[in-house]
């Protein structure tokens, strides 16, 4: 620290204040980021999951919100409204599991002993499984049948793999987004023209290979998108 | 030696970035200079691992890069500031900084004192809780620089690290080069030449992804003496001369 | 901005205002804690000290009992020192005693070494060695000597040893309760 006066000689007031300052501006892990690190035994890790953009308390409160409504919604008209809603709200976490990490900083996470890869998938995987299980609880309280309860989930791993390709190969996670709604809107809209229901593309369970198969092409396309770059300078 | 580079190659498409450069540093602080296009930031970025090398050796700290373990292992002892770095604007300074320290493997019991001490030492203690979006550039640049040193690196890389620092903080940004140089190999991309003049030890020039000068700061001085070369000041007369020389010989073969 | 309003900073968690009081107090809190502590556990008991501050600040008030802002952190490092000194053990003794304490509390070495420090700093504000004012104040109350006696060996009137003594006694309270010269920067 510059123009003090240096107290006495043998005293170092410069090692003094970092002691102090390395308790007043760290960052407490919470309950949260202390049991990610017990799991995936990697302090850094843990640190990249609870910064997710998508796992923040905000985001969470807006897709509950959300799943919640439509639950509402399916007892009040009938029409099941959450095992469409779901897949949707899934996508937008995913894509903005792509954030803070790999996002604007991305030279800077292909440097580091923790790789951005790891982190994405890390990020995916519990995006993935916090909005199904708040959609699960969301369609058991509205009453659906087993069918729709549980159909849903195959679908939803498709539009959050588009949505992850769209982001990672784009590096944007706004298109992310875009990709994963529109594809999820018009396979819906098909299957309404096709089979007259909204929910056809959910229960059909010929539609699950398809699916499946869909979601892995977009996984390849996200395991080439984070490879180690050789376009650009 | 940290750094060992035989005959390295990087290319992209049709494009030559890096040509066959050969180079060996240690402990100190390494100058390299060169014009915009030159190759300086993708040798750099093949040194921090963030892109592999088309063809040639690369060694650092002793280990191969190209496999996943000891890759790991240089990137715990890596610093690497690249020269455009994006933030998050809702993280502050003790944030990004411990963000990035424990993406580094780095022991959680030690993060807050390295963090503390990475802060002070680049001279933003005073903001070290400001959200990243209220800070200037230079001390964005700062900031950055405080996340490359954190873990105390053994190989501190950084690609035009004092754009946006006034000349005050461009001292107090030499004086810890030097003090990193003593244990640590410190590589310095600049297009500015006064920095390296003061700091470094050794000089790479560049062009068009060859060396075509490694030297002392001295040595490249005088290179430009009775040259006639442009410049205001000595070394950027070496500077000049030496890239006129390397420019007029690739016409030559052209 | 002044202690105080530094001090009201902390309490908001503003944490370069406490790095500024830190620049401020932290080098005459060490000399003080200096004089009873050894070096590395002045810079143990000052960090504690700080760190108190950044968690207590919100206590502090400005015209309370504990006195304007440079005796509040002085309160709160001599609380440091003392738990410091305990841990250490009674075997522990750093100075040879130079003063005698006035209301010594019995039994507590850590408390006996920071009242001394305490006198020590606050006899100080008595003026030079030697001068007139220590000299009474060292006669008639460290040793305890009749009026008469001081009188004589200072070749100064009784009446003038009694007003001067009566004075050092008021100057001495004062300090020690935190007055003004309690404060930073004493020389």
């Amino acid at each position: 620290m510059s123009g003090t006066d240096a107290g006495p000689p043998d005293v170092d007031l410069g090692r003094v204040w970092l002691g102090v300052a390395a308790q007043v501006w760290r960052r407490e892990p919470r309950w949260a980021e202390r049991a990610a690190r017990r799991l995936l035994r990697s302090p850094g890790l843990a640190r990249a999951l609870v910064t997710t953009p998508s796992l923040l308390p905000g985001w969470l409160i807006a897709t509950a919100v959300v799943l919640v409504a439509g639950a509402l919604a399916t007892l009040g008209t009938g029409t099941p409204y959450v095992p469409l809603l779901a897949p949707a709200v899934a996508a937008a976490g995913i894509a903005y599991a792509y954030g803070p990490g790999i996002d604007p900083a991305w030279e800077l996470s292909r440097s580091m002993a923790v790789s951005d890869r790891m982190v994405l998938l890390v990020r995916a995987l519990a995006v993935f499984g916090l909005n199904a299980a708040l959609g699960l609880a969301a369609s058991a309280a509205s009453g659906a049948a087993a069918a729709l309860t549980f159909g849903w989930l195959v679908p939803m791993t498709a539009v959050c793999c588009l949505a992850l390709a769209a982001a990672t190969l784009a590096q944007s996670a706004n298109i992310g987004v875009a990709a994963a709604m529109s594809g999820w809107v018009i396979t819906v809209l098909a299957g309404n023209a096709a089979a007259g229901r909204l929910t056809a593309v959910i229960t059909d369970s010929s539609l699950i290979l398809p699916y499946l198969a869909f979601a892995a092409c977009c996984g390849a396309v996200v395991l080439y998108a984070t490879r180690i770059p050789r376009g650009t300078s | 030696m940290n750094v060992e580079l035989t005959d390295l190659t990087r290319r992209f498409g049709r494009t030559t970035a890096v040509s066959g450069v050969t180079l060996e540093a240690g402990p100190g602080v390494f100058g390299l200079l060169g014009p915009n296009g030159a190759g300086k930031t993708s040798l750099l970025r093949m040194m921090a691992t963030v892109i592999p090398p088309t063809s040639g050796r690369l060694r650092l700290l002793g280990r191969d890069p190209g496999s996943y373990a000891p890759r790991r292992e240089v990137r715990r002892r890596l610093g690497y500031l690249p020269q455009t770095l994006g933030y998050y604007p809702g993280f502050t300074v003790a944030d990004f900084v411990e963000y990035f320290a424990l993406l580094k493997d780095m022991p959680p019991g030690r993060v807050p004192a390295a963090v503390a001490a990475a802060i002070e030492q680049v001279g933003l203690g005073d903001r070290a809780r400001a959200k990243l979006r209220t800070l200037s550039g230079g001390m964005l640049r700062r900031a950055g620089i405080a996340q490359a040193i954190v873990n105390e690196p053994d190989l501190l890389l950084l690609d035009e690290p004092t754009a946006g620092l006034d000349p005050e903080q461009r001292v107090a940004f030499r004086s810890l080069l030097r003090e990193f140089g003593q244990r640590a190999t410190v590589i310095v991309s600049t297009h500015l030449v006064e920095d390296v003049g003061a700091a470094c030890t050794q000089v790479a020039l560049m062009e068009q992804g060859r060396i075509v000068f490694h030297g002392t700061p001295a040595e490249l001085t005088a290179r430009g003496e009775g040259s006639g070369a442009a410049g205001d000041a000595p070394l950027e007369r070496g500077y000049s001369a030496v890239l006129a020389a390397a420019r007029s010989v690739t016409a030559a073969r052209a | 901005m002044d202690d105080d309003e530094l001090i009201a900073a902390v309490a908001g968690g503003d944490d370069a205002a406490l790095r500024e009081l830190f620049s401020r107090h932290a080098p005459w809190l060490a000399a003080r804690l200096r004089a009873v502590l050894p070096a590395a556990e002045v810079e143990d008991a000052l960090q504690e000290t700080f760190l108190a501050v950044w968690q207590g600040a919100g206590g502090y008030r400005p015209a309370g009992p504990a006195g304007p802002a440079g005796g509040w952190l002085w309160g709160i490092a001599r609380r440091q020192a003392a738990l410091l000194l305990r841990r250490r053990g009674p075997a522990a003794e750093v100075l040879p005693a130079e003063f005698m304490t006035i209301g010594q509390q019995a039994g507590d070495p850590a408390e006996a070494a920071l009242a001394r420090a305490d006198l020590a700093q606050a006899v100080t504000a008595l003026g030079p060695a030697g001068g007139l004012e220590r000299e009474v104040w060292r006669l008639r109350y460290l040793e305890d000597r009749p009026v008469a006696e001081v009188a004589k060996l200072l070749g100064v009137p009784a009446g003038t040893v009694k007003s001067r003594a009566h004075r050092a006694r008021r100057v001495l309270l004062g300090v020690l309760r935190g007055g003004p010269a309690a404060g930073g920067g004493t020389k």
